[in-house]
């Protein structure tokens, strides 16, 4: 059975993150995910609330990355979480966004190899060991935890390229497809079982979460009104294949792109077009989201993460998942 | 119970700095019953809608999520807890719903109680 995630994203304060939060584990959600960016609350704060406000939900990082901070700081508050919540922490990780890098002076270098060579560390220093570790971008001389981590976490490798998503399936407990429509999802739970495969796992011991952009509201017009600020920024960062491959003019996503940099808010999302809407979130009444969520399950995929902006009101749009949609699935 | 209308506004003056507050706990029992959930889950949304964020106190926050945790909002507890943090974020909203829901003898009771 697909399991249901919800994805925050902590420009929030903190008790809105945690009211919500157990809304959703009531709900029926079984994951919770953390966006990771500087300039935003921090994640793991935001995580050790969550921890103590609930009891079943597993949570995580939504995604961190290798650069902003040393894989050991990061294996450090992760295994820290899971002292106080055993059992409920994973790591999520990718590569990062490069405009945010580039905004503090970092440079994503070599991002296929950084995140390998992280998750190794992760994982070493975490089970315990003393880690001497010569990687290509990572060098550690003797890292080892004063105190004794508790048990196995979970790490799921975010992917967008078909690169990283064939690495995120050979290395990743579980994936994080950054994809909404049933054709880029296909396309990358294909690419993950190509990495699946040459790890010599089989596909189901892998979690692979469709991370979607989600709005939800009984009035269409309201899902779609939430939803297009979020689609304005994916479609001015997406790459001109796949915007062809949704048959979105590249002049149109360009002129999109000015506008969200001349903050001419209303011509940028002025632009957005119901196309854009399709591709890039799930949204619409409960009724067409179940309908969408059904395409993208029949991928493969083992979870469906509702991302930003969830909905117009996001307390209602959760009680709509919770009360229409995640039980449609849980009767299928 | 002793009818809202005939009661005065249930004010507490802190013995350190005199200044006057409004006892929410004494104030929710004067709101019927019948009327709690209504009023708890409005309270709710015009917090979370709130675009007021930095009036929150963390403590007050804190007391809200571990009402919600143990499903208790609509306790007098809870409700007084909802109803503090709505009229320090949204007190407009917050003093309407109580004339939206028939109360607008208390709004008014709390309207006279609020620091100018």
């Amino acid at each position: 059975m697909v399991k249901f995630g919800i994805e925050f994203v902590p420009r929030e304060p903190f008790w809105k993150i945690i009211y919500y939060t157990i809304q959703a584990e009531r709900g029926g959600f079984s994951n919770l995910w953390v966006t990771d960016h500087f300039n935003n609350r921090n994640v793991y704060v935001t995580l050790s609330t969550a921890a103590i406000y609930t009891n079943k939900i597993t949570f995580g990082s939504g995604v961190t990355n290798p650069y902003m901070v040393n894989p050991v700081f990061t294996a450090q508050a992760i295994a820290t979480l899971n002292e106080l919540a055993p059992g409920r922490v994973v790591l999520g990780i990718g590569a990062g966004d490069k405009t945010t890098l580039e905004s503090v002076g970092m440079e994503m270098q070599r991002p296929l190899v950084a995140v390998q060579e992280a998750v190794e560390i992760f994982r070493k220093i975490t089970s315990g060991e003393n880690v001497v570790y010569k990687g290509e971008v990572f060098k550690t001389a003797g890292a080892k935890f004063l105190f004794k981590p508790k048990g196995k976490i979970p790490v799921y490798v975010g992917a967008q390229g078909p690169k990283m998503l064939e690495l995120a399936g050979k290395i990743g407990d579980g994936v994080l497809i950054n994809a909404c429509h049933p054709k880029d999802v296909e396309y990358a739970v294909n690419c993950v079982k190509e990495g699946v495969s040459a790890a010599g796992k089989k596909f189901n011991e892998v979690d692979v979460a469709a991370y979607t952009s989600f709005s939800v509201h009984e009035d269409i017009k309201k899902a779609n009104k939430a939803a297009v600020p979020v689609v304005s920024f994916i479609v001015a960062g997406s790459p001109p294949q796949l915007l062809e491959r949704h048959g979105i003019e590249v002049k149109k996503a360009e002129e999109i792109k000015e506008a969200l940099k001349a903050n001419d808010w209303g011509r940028a999302f002025g632009g957005v077009t119901p196309e854009m809407i399709s591709a890039f979130s799930v949204c619409g009444t409960p009724d067409m989201c179940i309908e969408r969520i059904a395409e993208l399950l029949k991928s493969g995929i083992s979870q469906f993460v509702v991302g930003s902006p969830i909905g117009a009101n996001v307390r209602e749009a959760i009680n709509l998942i919770s009360e229409k949609i995640i039980p449609h699935f849980q009767k299928a | 119970m002793t009818s809202f209308k005939a009661a005065r506004c249930p004010n507490i003056v802190s013995p350190k700095s005199g200044e006057i507050t409004v006892d929410y706990r004494k104030l929710v029992e004067f709101i019927p019953v019948a009327k709690r959930e209504m009023l708890s889950d409005k309270l709710v949304d015009f917090i979370l809608t709130s675009k007021n964020d930095e009036k929150m106190p963390g403590q007050l926050a804190n007391t809200i999520l571990h009402y919600w945790q143990q499903d208790v909002l609509e306790s007098e507890s809870g409700l007084a807890t909802l109803l503090e943090a709505a009229l320090l974020l949204e007190p407009e909203r917050t003093l309407g719903v109580f004339a939206e829901l028939e109360m607008a003898n208390i709004a008014e009771q709390i309207k006279a109680s609020l620091p100018s």
